[in-house]
Parts: C-alpha cells; sequence; structure tokens
C-alpha cells in the first residue's frame, strides 16, 4: 500500500511531517507545473472548477510514481468538494488506475476523522503515536504560515525587490527538512531574523490589501499565480482571512467546542446575504463588510465558474460599505502578465483614491 | 385590495409551483406568474450578474426584473435539502439576497427555507411565517399548506402515470389546456432526456429540444417521468441505484434519470446541460460514462445565452440519424 494525496499549497509538508514518524510508506506527487495542468485538463470533464483538475492531475501523477492509496476529503453540502473523489475515482478508474480513495468527512467528522485516517493508514499505530505526529505536522504548518505572514510583510518594504523570496523558499526548506522541535524553532528563528534585518525603504507606506476567496485558489500559489508575491513586489502588504494552520485549529478543534471564528464575518454579512450558501462564499461577503476602514483593498480569487464564490461576487457590489474589490478568476488559462497588469491598475487605482481622500 | 404574488418562471417553478400556487391561493393571493422565457428576458438578466454565472440564474434574474413592476411581494423559496445529507446547489441558496442585490427596484421578497436536517418543526415554523404575510389564522394557513402538500403530491402522480412533462402537468392542473395522450406506435426511437427542468423545460433555453424530437417522431422519456414504482414519495422518483449516493438535491434529475435510462435500455441519452452549471459540470460526465459502458449512444448539449438554434437542430438530427442507421444494421443482420 502506497499513499499519496493531493497538494494544496505548503500543506504537503505538515502531512510528510505526520506520516513520516509512523513509518508509512507515501509518494508526494510533483509539485503542480504545467504538466500537471495539462494532463488534468486532458482528463477532467470541461466545466469543472480548477481545484478539481489540480487534484486530479496531481493524483495521475503520483500514480505513475506507483501510488495505490489516496488520501482525500470530502464533505456534504452544496459545493462541488465534497463529491471530487466520487469522479475523480471514476476517471482514474477509466484510465486503467486501479486506486482506493481514502476518505474523511471535514464537515462532519472533523478532527476525529482525520486521526481516524491516520491511524487507517499507519496500520492501526498506537494513539500516542499518531497523537504526537499529528501535533509535530500541526507546528509545522503553523510554522510555515508564519513564514508566509512575515514574508508578505516584508515582501513590501524591501530595498532591492527580490532579496525576501529567496529567504523564504529556503525558509520553507528548511522547515521541511526539519526532523524535530529543535530544529524546527531554530530554522523559524533563523529565517524570521533574516527575513526582518534585510534592507528596508525608509517612510514607505504601504497600502494594505486583504486576500479573501476559496479556500484552494487562496492557499495554492500555483493555482492563483503567486497573487501575493506579485502584491508584494507592488509595495503591498497583502493578509489573507485564511491561513491553513489557524483554519485547523479552530475550525477543527475548537468548533467542535462550540466556539465559531467565524461569528463575526457571518454577522456582518447577515443583512446582504442571510445564509451559509456553501464554499467560503458566505464569509467572503461578510469580509468585505467587516474589512471596510482595516484594509485600502481586497482581492477576491475564485476558481471559474464557482457556484459560492459567484453569487459573493454579484452581492459584494450592493453593500454599504465601499472596499475596492478586484475578483480574480483562477483557471487553467494562466497568463500571468494580464494578472500583474490588473494588480498594477489596482493598487494605482486605490492608491490615487487614498491620496484624494487625503489632500481633500 | 388582494396581494399580488409574482412568481418568476424559472429554476424551482418547474418543480414546486402547483404546490406554491396552490397554497398561496387558499390563503387569497393573487398569483402573477412572468412570462415565457425570451432572448430579450435573458440578455437583461445576464446584464445584471456577473459573467461566469450560470445561464438559469440569469434567465431566473431576468424573471425577476419582469416582474418587479407587476407584483407587490416576490414569492422566492430556498430549497436547502430534501432529504438527509442531501443538499441542494449553492445558487439555489443565494437566490433572494442575490435577487435583492441585483435587481434595483424590486418588490419585497417572500422567503422560505425548507431544510429537511432541522427538523419538522422548523418546516412548520417557515410555513407560518409565510402564511402571516396574508392571513393570522393559523388554522387557515396549516389547511392551505396541507392542500398545498396534496396538489403537490398529484402533480407528482400525474407525470409519473400519465408520463406527461411537467409543463403539460402544470396546465393540466389547472384546466389551462385539455390535452390527449397521444400513444406513439411501438416500433419509434425512445431517447432518455437527461437535464434539470428549468433547462429541459424552457423552450427557449432548451431551444424547443422536447416539441422537435416529438416532431421527428421519436417518444421522449423525461426526468420525471421515470420512476421505479410509482407510489415511492416525492424525492425518490428515480432510485440511485448502480452510480452514486444523490448528493445535490437537484442532481436526481441528471444522474438518477441517466441511470434509470441506461437499466432500462432506451435508443439513445441526449444530456442537456446548462454552461457554468456546477453540479452538472461533474454529474453529467457520470451519466456519460455509465452510457457509454452500457453502448448506449449519448450526447452531451451545453447550452447558454448564446447559442445558436442551427447549431443545436444540426446536432440533433445527426444524432437521431446515426441511431437510426445502427438499429437499421442490426436489424439487418438478424
Amino acid at each position: 500500500m502506497r499513499i499519496t494525496f493531493p497538494h494544496i499549497g505548503n500543506v504537503y509538508i505538515a502531512v510528510k511531517a505526520m506520516l513520516d514518524p509512523l513509518g508509512v510508506d507515501y509518494v508526494v506527487p510533483p509539485k503542480c507545473n504545467k504538466r500537471t495542468l495539462s494532463l488534468a485538463t486532458k482528463y477532467s470533464p470541461e466545466g469543472v472548477c480548477i481545484p478539481f483538475k489540480l487534484n486530479l492531475g496531481n493524483m495521475i501523477e503520483a500514480v505513475e510514481l506507483g501510488a495505490d492509496h489516496i488520501l482525500n476529503v470530502t464533505g456534504h453540502g452544496t459545493c462541488r468538494m465534497g463529491y471530487y473523489f466520487k469522479v475523480q475515482e471514476q476517471i482514474l478508474r477509466d484510465m486503467g488506475y486501479d486506486v482506493k480513495m481514502m476518505l474523511t468527512g471535514l464537515s462532519e467528522n472533523k478532527l476525529r476523522g482525520f486521526l481516524n485516517l491516520l491511524r487507517t493508514v499507519s496500520n492501526n499505530a498506537p494513539w500516542r503515536k499518531i497523537l504526537s505526529s499529528f501535533a509535530f505536522g500541526i507546528s509545522k504548518m503553523t510554522a510555515l504560515d508564519d513564514m508566509e505572514i512575515l514574508a508578505n510583510n516584508m515582501r513590501a518594504f524591501e530595498k532591492n525587490k527580490g532579496t525576501i523570496t529567496p529567504i523564504y523558499r529556503k525558509s520553507i526548506q528548511a522547515i521541511d527538512d526539519a526532523a524535530d522541535y529543535r530544529s524546527l524553532k531554530r530554522a523559524v528563528k533563523e529565517y524570521g531574523e533574516k527575513m526582518s534585518s534585510v534592507d528596508v525603504l525608509e517612510g514607505h507606506k504601504p497600502l494594505k490589501i486583504l486576500v479573501v476567496g476559496e479556500i484552494y485558489v487562496v492557499l495554492d500559489p500555483y493555482a492563483n499565480m503567486d497573487v501575493e508575491m506579485e502584491l508584494g513586489k507592488l509595495g503591498v502588504v497583502t493578509n489573507r482571512s485564511l491561513y491553513l494552520s489557524r483554519w485547523i485549529k479552530k475550525g477543527l478543534f475548537f468548533n467542535p467546542l462550540g466556539i465559531d471564528q467565524w461569528r463575526d464575518v457571518h454577522k456582518a454579512a447577515m443583512p446582504y446575504l442571510k445564509r451559509d450558501i456553501g464554499g467560503d462564499g458566505w464569509e467572503t461577503v461578510g469580509e468585505k463588510v467587516i474589512s471596510t476602514g482595516r484594509y485600502d483593498g481586497m482581492v477576491h480569487l475564485a476558481p471559474f465558474t464557482c457556484m459560492p464564490e459567484g453569487s459573493a461576487q454579484c452581492i459584494m457590489p450592493s453593500t454599504k460599505e465601499d472596499l475596492p474589490v478586484l475578483a480574480i478568476y483562477c483557471d487553467e488559462q494562466t497568463s500571468k502578465a494580464g494578472m500583474i497588469t490588473r494588480l498594477e491598475a489596482f493598487t494605482d487605482m486605490i492608491s490615487m483614491k487614498k491620496a484624494a481622500v487625503l489632500s481633500r | 385590495m388582494t396581494c399580488r404574488v409574482g412568481i418568476p418562471r424559472a429554476l424551482l417553478y418547474y418543480k414546486y409551483f402547483p404546490m406554491w400556487r396552490a397554497f398561496l391561493e387558499k390563503l387569497g393571493a393573487d398569483i402573477v406568474v412572468s412570462e415565457n422565457t425570451n432572448q430579450r428576458l435573458i440578455s437583461q438578466g445576464a446584464a445584471l450578474v456577473v459573467s461566469d454565472t450560470c445561464l438559469p440564474v440569469k434567465v431566473f434574474i431576468g424573471h425577476v426584473l419582469s416582474l418587479s413592476d407587476k407584483c407587490d411581494k416576490l414569492l422566492i423559496p430556498v430549497v436547502r435539502s430534501t432529504a438527509e445529507k442531501v443538499y441542494n446547489c449553492s445558487r439555489f441558496l443565494a437566490l433572494p439576497d442575490l435577487a435583492k442585490a441585483v435587481v434595483p427596484g424590486a418588490p419585497p421578497i417572500l422567503e422560505i427555507e425548507f431544510d429537511y436536517s432541522r427538523g419538522k418543526l422548523y418546516l412548520y415554523r417557515q410555513i407560518y411565517a409565510l402564511g402571516r404575510n396574508f392571513t393570522a389564522n393559523p388554522f387557515k394557513i396549516k389547511k392551505a399548506a396541507e392542500y398545498a402538500w396534496e396538489t403537490h403530491k398529484r402533480y407528482h402522480e400525474i407525470t409519473v402515470q400519465q408520463q406527461m412533462t411537467r409543463i403539460e402537468a402544470i396546465d393540466l392542473l389547472h384546466g389551462d389546456k385539455s390535452f390527449e395522450i397521444k400513444k406513439e406506435p411501438k416500433d419509434t426511437l425512445t431517447i432518455g432526456i437527461a437535464g434539470h427542468p428549468y433547462v429541459l423545460h424552457d423552450e427557449q433555453v432548451s431551444h424547443n429540444l422536447i416539441k422537435r424530437l416529438r416532431a421527428a417522431g421519436v417518444s421522449i422519456l423525461t426526468p420525471e417521468m421515470a420512476t421505479e414504482n410509482p407510489d415511492s414519495n416525492d424525492n425518490g422518483h428515480t432510485q440511485f441505484a448502480g452510480l452514486a449516493k444523490n448528493y445535490w438535491e437537484s442532481e436526481e434529475d441528471v444522474v438518477g434519470a441517466g441511470d434509470y435510462y441506461t437499466r432500462i435500455k432506451v435508443d439513445g441519452i441526449i444530456g442537456i446541460m446548462a454552461f457554468a452549471c456546477g453540479p452538472d459540470s461533474m454529474m453529467m460526465n457520470l451519466v456519460q460514462r455509465q452510457a457509454r459502458s452500457a453502448n448506449i449512444p449519448f450526447m452531451s448539449l451545453t447550452v447558454e445565452e448564446h447559442t445558436a438554434e442551427a447549431g443545436v437542430v444540426t446536432r440533433i438530427e445527426a444524432f437521431l440519424d446515426m441511431i437510426h442507421r445502427a438499429k437499421r444494421r442490426k436489424e439487418q443482420c438478424v
């Protein structure tokens, strides 16, 4: 039994950290690249969204490397995501690969389902071992997110453009290589200091932009064409509503205890959207309302034909809170130049608006 | 003056209109249904929403727009789920808020949310809250709701027992027209059509698919006619036997029907879907794979607001010719 799992951003590092101590035979699919995408678009239904396609591409490439069991998440709800596995399994079967999906329902089984899945793949390892490896994976995830937050903040201030990104890349590698808590801590400290001590522009007052949208395209730099890095190059500080480490901690761990991290956001969305429409649509509308005044603009990422984000995007212009929103649709037609032009125009527009307000 | 309640002739209209009509009329409201879909209505609706919205929602917004000065209130129910762990597509849940956001000057919207997972009490409360707009008498509301449910059940019985399409059944229920059920001779082709009622039965959207097929002398099956067991309840009228467990409430019209057609061995299956429909993009693929493995010809038609009618006609003709020819060859061999 050789296990694999589809990519989403840097999550593979955390999953690796969970599977390694349990002695599981696994293969990480190659990072998303042109080949992944062309395989994916060749075998996927044409109208389906980009997360499905990239996931399928990852699976095909992993199966070529000998994987026969695929870890995957499902859910019940209104978005396509919960049904991915069924169609992907069918497609892989029709391609002649004999694979088995190993699933956990995120929305119903939460943390327990995931831990049970770890137990199954590790051939019933003792719970003590599973919990400790899970905790280590989560701390790696947290470290990765900390690095990303720092990089997205510092990139706007760097004096020589392009100094932060190589350090950030190295920090990811160092976190991936860390075998225990001590080396992980050392890596975080070392690269954190390196990033904080680069030459900065004096007196630079950057724009602040919030990145929201569908979870996969927000988290995966290949799918969103490094939107945060490109914004950073334009001298903009970015933040997101979604970091996976927080999402896991709050969504899987605290939510069953009755703490809802989205309560304020949902409350803010209420006058414009009264109910959960699946995916992250409700949160997107709420974030716009709640972030007005706190941010200078918002970038809304969505896969093409995404149902919840599409509805959210129709509703957003009608809110009385007035925050500039740039909607970027992600699909297999990658043209980075087009996106950069739009980002430049967007940041120019909001900085001009800001200057006009200040001079008045 | 009685309250004029507008019902857009789109989306859930095809599935639930007799029920809503019965309920509202019992409570003394006037019903205003929007006109039949036409090209002007589609382009007006499409102009108001972002371009990757699916066609049925664009059509829906067009209908809301056309109703906005003809009625006092607008009925836009939200059907979240009608069975355990089976939910409706995300677009349906956002409809009232979407209509409010994009149609300026829309009349006040009457909402009612159907959610199986919240239990019966929630449903009764929702019905009562809707009924309160017309009367304060809870018994009257209860009676109207019971009558509406009876009407809904009859509506389904008619489609199944008399093999009628939903539109014909709606007309029959309200006595607008009288129908003679034509029995086609047995040796013609039987084509199963898989697709949502709001795509299939909207003549503008589907380019008269049903009429065209009937004119070509083909006997057709539509999802609402498909049944294992005429006595089975409303949402189980097509069974997901071999293919998959139902995930979306509205997808039984596609997957359930496709499954049924392959089991009774129809001569061909036409899958009609709207461009940018999320659920269909995956489900139609499953039906297609199943039809292929059962050796049944399958044609997928994707419609959008720019679809040229001539293209659709050509494809239907070619599909039918192909099936006819294959059938003839088989008979000669035998």
